[in-house]
């Protein structure tokens, strides 16, 4: 009983992460994690009953006044059951933990931009309760909008660190629910990639209106913060240069295409809803470049108009959605417009159109 | 469900999260043959209640796991008999442990 007796079982099992973490890095902590793993018997432990499926908040939470966010920060002090301890709401002076204060802050940054930038209160529209829950299970190396809340991991300090250190990957995960109201986009294939690209542009431009940064200025990069510096890698992605995030023997290499010529067709990942994103978002980032100065301006306006368009389906595709942004562009500024060449000549430039 | 024999394989993949991970995205496989008795039963008790998770519809960046069972091995590989995809919030605790770390509890 206990551990495998056979080396070709146990090897091929552990996750290639650690092993091979440990073979270039020689880290203590997992040295010490495969020692235990592999020769230290375990235990029969008790098994926890399947956990029950998350409800919808529909506590009566104040709701905000429009202009002010109405926020609610949980701790799930490392199990998995949500929303978890109730640390600080809306008001309240820090708690001195960073994973909460952090995303306290960023949740205001990010709603301060949805209002300051599209009026827009909050994820509804109508002032709805942010509400995330930070110290989500063990060394938990995720962040997800669960479709009433975030939730973030404190990462396991080797690959990320804890998932509220980015700004804009906490914008991302709130501009998921306002994609989810808006759009609906079906999170598979090229809707589901398009769905990943607003989180993506929205997270970066809150980060650009919270730094007051031009288009040329920005990093445009997704989870700066997150990767450890044993990563060889600067951030999640980036939507400048897709595939160029990061390529590290752990994590392996970014599989962002930034051209159509490279999409990846694939089961994985919801049908490639991370890694073809790339495609839009350089599209996306091409429009802001061509156009200068802030960002979240004339590119972000016709991104946040298309995603409220009707005419944005739920299953939408690539080639209808640079249609629609063009549309959205030539209402807004008229079709000699300078923006809308910018969106032509970008959705040329990435393949999506010819 | 069938019942893991001596020649079963069962492969674990974990997909999804805020990025796509190639590194992190190969699946674990163990082979049943180099599993004593005790640890084939409590995979098949493991598989038996990741059977009966409920699943969660809805949000995004959530990981899944995904499970298969694969039998007799030929020049073509192996094909799956079986196959389980659910949320990883949902899986029996022991799964994930597994998946991460290689860990048994027999
Ligand atoms: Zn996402």
């Amino acid at each position: 009983m206990g551990s495998l007796h056979c080396r070709s079982c146990r090897y091929g099992f552990m996750p290639p992460y650690v092993l091979e973490r440990v073979a270039v890095q020689g880290s203590e902590r997992l040295r010490n994690v495969a020692r235990h793993t592999l020769t230290t018997d375990q235990t029969f432990r008790t098994q926890r009953g399947p956990q029950q499926v998350v409800e919808p908040l529909t506590a009566p939470l104040p709701r905000a006044t429009p202009g002010q966010p109405a926020r609610y920060i949980h701790s799930a002090e490392h199990r998995q059951e949500l929303p978890g301890r109730l640390i600080r709401k809306e008001g309240e002076e820090a708690s001195n933990d960073p994973a909460v204060d952090e995303a306290y802050r960023w949740l205001g940054a990010t709603y301060r931009f949805f209002w300051e930038v599209f009026e827009r209160d909050a994820i509804d529209g109508r002032g709805m309760p942010l509400i995330g829950t930070v110290h989500y299970g063990q060394d938990y190396d995720n962040a997800f909008w669960n479709g009433a809340q975030m939730v973030f991991g404190d990462g396991d300090g080797e690959l990320f660190n804890r998932f509220t250190a980015s700004l804009d990957v906490v914008a991302h995960e709130l501009a998921h629910g306002v994609t989810e109201r808006e759009a609906g986009l079906v999170y598979a294939y090229q809707s589901g990639a398009l769905n990943e690209s607003f989180s993506d542009v929205f997270g970066s431009l809150v980060r650009q209106h919270y730094l007051n940064r031009t288009a040329m200025q920005a990093d445009w990069l997704i989870g700066a913060e997150l990767l450890t510096d044993q990563v060889n890698g600067r951030a999640m992605r980036s939507l400048a240069d897709p595939g160029t995030a990061y390529d590290d023997p752990v994590l392996g290499r970014d599989p962002q295409p930034g051209h159509m010529h490279d999409y990846v067709e694939t089961q994985a990942d919801n049908g490639g809803v991370h890694i073809n994103s790339g495609i839009p978002n350089h599209a996306f980032y091409l429009v802001a470049m061509a156009l200068g100065g802030y960002a979240w301006r004339a590119p972000g306006h016709i991104w946040y108009d298309t995603l409220r368009d009707p005419r944005l389906a739920a299953d939408c595709d690539f080639a209808t959605f640079a249609w629609l942004t063009e549309d959205n562009a030539d209402r807004r500024f008229g079709r000699q417009s300078r923006e809308v060449v910018a969106i032509r000549e970008a959705w040329r430039a990435v393949g999506v159109t010819s | 469900m069938p019942r893991l024999e001596t020649h079963s394989v069962l492969c674990i993949r974990r997909e999804g999260g805020v990025a796509h991970f190639p590194g992190l995205a190969s699946p674990r496989r163990i082979h049943c043959g180099q599993c004593s008795d005790a640890q084939r039963q409590w995979l098949q008790d493991l598989l038996e209640r990741a059977a009966q998770c409920p699943d969660t519809e809805g949000g995004a960046d959530r990981r899944r796991l995904f499970i298969e069972i694969e039998e007799g091995e030929s020049a073509t590989g192996t094909l799956p008999v079986w196959s389980l995809s659910l949320d990883e919030a949902q899986a029996p605790e022991g799964l994930v442990a597994l998946w991460r770390h290689g860990e048994w509890q027999v």
